[in-house]
């Protein structure tokens, strides 16, 4: 249970939390994939840490339409990273300087890519923290994403840490068998880790009689599953765990550190209500319970 | 994306058609622009807003010319119905084009050429303006729609052996324009696409599906050509207007 002391009107509750070593302003961030850098006023206020668009060693073009549906309290993209790869990225990383922390997300076809990427970035000093993209297709086992088990898990994230000696690297992962690859991340020597990534999902059209689209489900609709597996994971590994999900209130923020999170991704929630609101939100729950909001990790 | 609570001046109903007006004090539409709006502030289902171009604006009342198409529309276009829009996004119509112009329409989408013939007219740029009447229009459609274009010519398709070609054929001969301004049916916008290749400059407002309506999901993918090769643009702020040639259709 959480503690509740007098309530300290008029205070400003502290927002700091500390992740890794680093002193984030706020808890927020955003989740990759969700914010682009045409969308970047007033993050500074928002925000602890900046995380951009999954970026991959090459340029993508990404999938074809159609690429969005929305479902029931929730919607299902299909984007496929398109992203300009990461040396253009990097010659623009300056867009994404808002005088945050900068966590940059990567993704690769095979681990040893996964491992360059991670050398190339780690000698970038604008580049605060890597979060490995571990949701795409693993080329040399057949297509099968990379956290589909523990091994694989495993096999990049320890090829990742050797070559990222020196900055806090991330490690997300999806729902399935999130336990074992959460602890395989640990073990590999993963600084913290991002749960969850969006859930495999089908969008068929009746009408039509075809797949209308192969994606992934994210939004208010993954809330649920995401706090299960931030608390069952936050339960075993030691290391920080970012909560993501279905985030679309400042009590949802509230939810997901009380079940173990350190700090919370914004993802779909931000296309649809104001994460400024979400924050304001989130700092009226922690004055009305006379709370840190450090003081909510895993309380509960 | 930020959502403004808006008080609603009119609300019409036309079969499936719906026109809302509503007060905004906040930037002033260009034309080809469109706004996110959504029903309620409480409820995140529908999930996401939806996109719809500024249809008119005039002393801070704008107006939305939308179908009702699904559950998002059915409870924008309801009675009492409370309404949250977003500042009017994207990159809309190039006005800048010299000569008479041509606007062609069809269906609902001819929403955004209202605002259109209204900022050329203040321009001092002639336009024609052709709007398709689809054969399934009710009854009465024609005589509502007319309400608000004037000065257009109704093309009926009811008996056209190609009703996506039924408005381009009205135009006669292309050269006499300067531009073509165009939105309506996806198979409409192609045919003007195709027409006015290597003849006409032709602006085509796109209506893609959207989540975000800021670039940040890359959801509104549309193919287009960059630097010589086909790629993906976003519809919310590449567009939702695109030069017909660099469209990669
Ligand atoms: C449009 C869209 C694009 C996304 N792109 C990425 C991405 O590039 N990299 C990534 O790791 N996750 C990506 N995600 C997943 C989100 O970061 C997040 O893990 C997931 O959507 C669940 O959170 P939410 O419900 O708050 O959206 C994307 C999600 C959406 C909706």
């Amino acid at each position: 249970m959480v503690a509740r002391p007098e309530k300290t009107a008029g205070v400003a509750p502290d927002l700091a939390v500390k992740l890794c070593g680093l002193s984030l302003a706020t808890p927020l961030m955003p989740a990759a994939g969700t914010l682009a850098k045409e969308a970047l006023d007033g993050a500074k206020e928002v925000y602890g840490a900046m995380v951009p668009k999954t970026v991959t060693p090459g340029p993508r073009a990404g999938n074809p339409p159609p690429r969005v549906a929305e479902v029931p309290s929730g919607m299902v993209n299909s984007i496929g990273l398109q992203n300009p790869g990461l040396e253009r990225f990097l010659k623009d990383l300056h867009v994404w300087d808002v005088g945050l922390p900068l966590f940059v997300s990567v993704a690769a076809d095979t681990v040893a890519e996964f491992a360059a990427m991670c050398e190339r970035l780690a000698s970038d000093t604008k580049v605060t923290a890597v979060e490995l993209n571990l949701s795409c297709p693993n080329v040399e086992h057949g297509g099968l994403q990379f956290c589909a088990g523990p091994g694989t898990v495993s096999d990049v994230v320890a090829a990742c840490r050797e070559a990222l000696p020196e900055k806090p690297l991330f490690a997300k992962l999806t729902n399935e068998g999130v336990v074992a690859n959460a602890v395989a991340a640990e073990g590999a020597g993963a600084d913290a880790l991002t749960l969850i990534n969006t859930i495999p999902a089908l969008v068929v059209d009746a009408r039509e009689r075809k797949v209308f689209m192969r994606g992934g489900l994210s939004g208010p609709a993954i809330k649920p599953v995401a706090l299960r597996m931030v608390y069952e994971v936050s339960r075993v590994v030691e290391t920080p765990v970012v909560g993501v999900g279905g985030v679309s209130s400042g009590e949802d923020v509230a939810e997901f550190m009380l079940a173990g999170a350190t700090a919370v991704q914004v993802g779909a929630g931000s296309f649809v209500r104001e994460p400024r609101e979400m924050l304001d939100e989130f700092v009226a729950y922690l004055r009305e319970n006379g709370l840190r909001a450090r003081e909510l990790t895993g309380s509960i | 994306m930020k959502l403004h609570e808006v008080e609603v001046a009119a609300r019409e109903r036309f079969g499936n058609h719906a026109l809302l007006r509503y007060r905004w004090p906040g930037r002033i539409p260009e034309p080809g622009q469109f706004v996110m709006a959504r029903a309620s502030a409480q409820s995140l289902d529908p999930f996401l807003p939806r996109p719809l171009f500024a249809h008119d604006y005039e002393d801070g009342v704008m107006s939305l010319l939308f179908e009702v198409r699904g559950r998002g529309t059915a409870l924008l276009a309801e009675e009492d119905a409370r309404l949250l829009v977003s500042n009017p996004v994207g990159q809309g119509f190039d006005t800048d084009s010299g000569g008479l112009v041509a606007l062609v329409g069809g269906g609902v989408w001819v929403s955004p050429l209202k605002l259109l013939g209204k900022s050329l007219g203040r321009a001092g740029i002639a336009c024609d303006t052709f709007l398709e009447i689809p054969a399934t229009a009710p009854q009465g459609y024609a005589a509502w729609i007319s309400e608000s274009y004037p000065d257009a010519t109704l093309v009926p398709t009811e008996g056209t052996p190609d009703p996506s070609r039924a408005v381009l054929d009205r135009l006669g001969a292309l050269e006499r324009y300067a531009a073509i301004y165009a939105s309506g049916p996806a198979e409409m916008l192609d045919v003007a696409k195709r027409t006015a290749a290597g003849m006409v400059p032709a602006q085509l407002a796109l209506r893609e599906r959207m989540a975000c309506a800021n670039g940040s999901c890359y959801g509104c993918a549309v193919p287009v050509w960059k630097s010589g090769e086909r790629a993906y643009a976003r519809a919310c702020v590449e567009g939702p207007v695109f030069p017909a040639e660099v469209l990669a259709w």
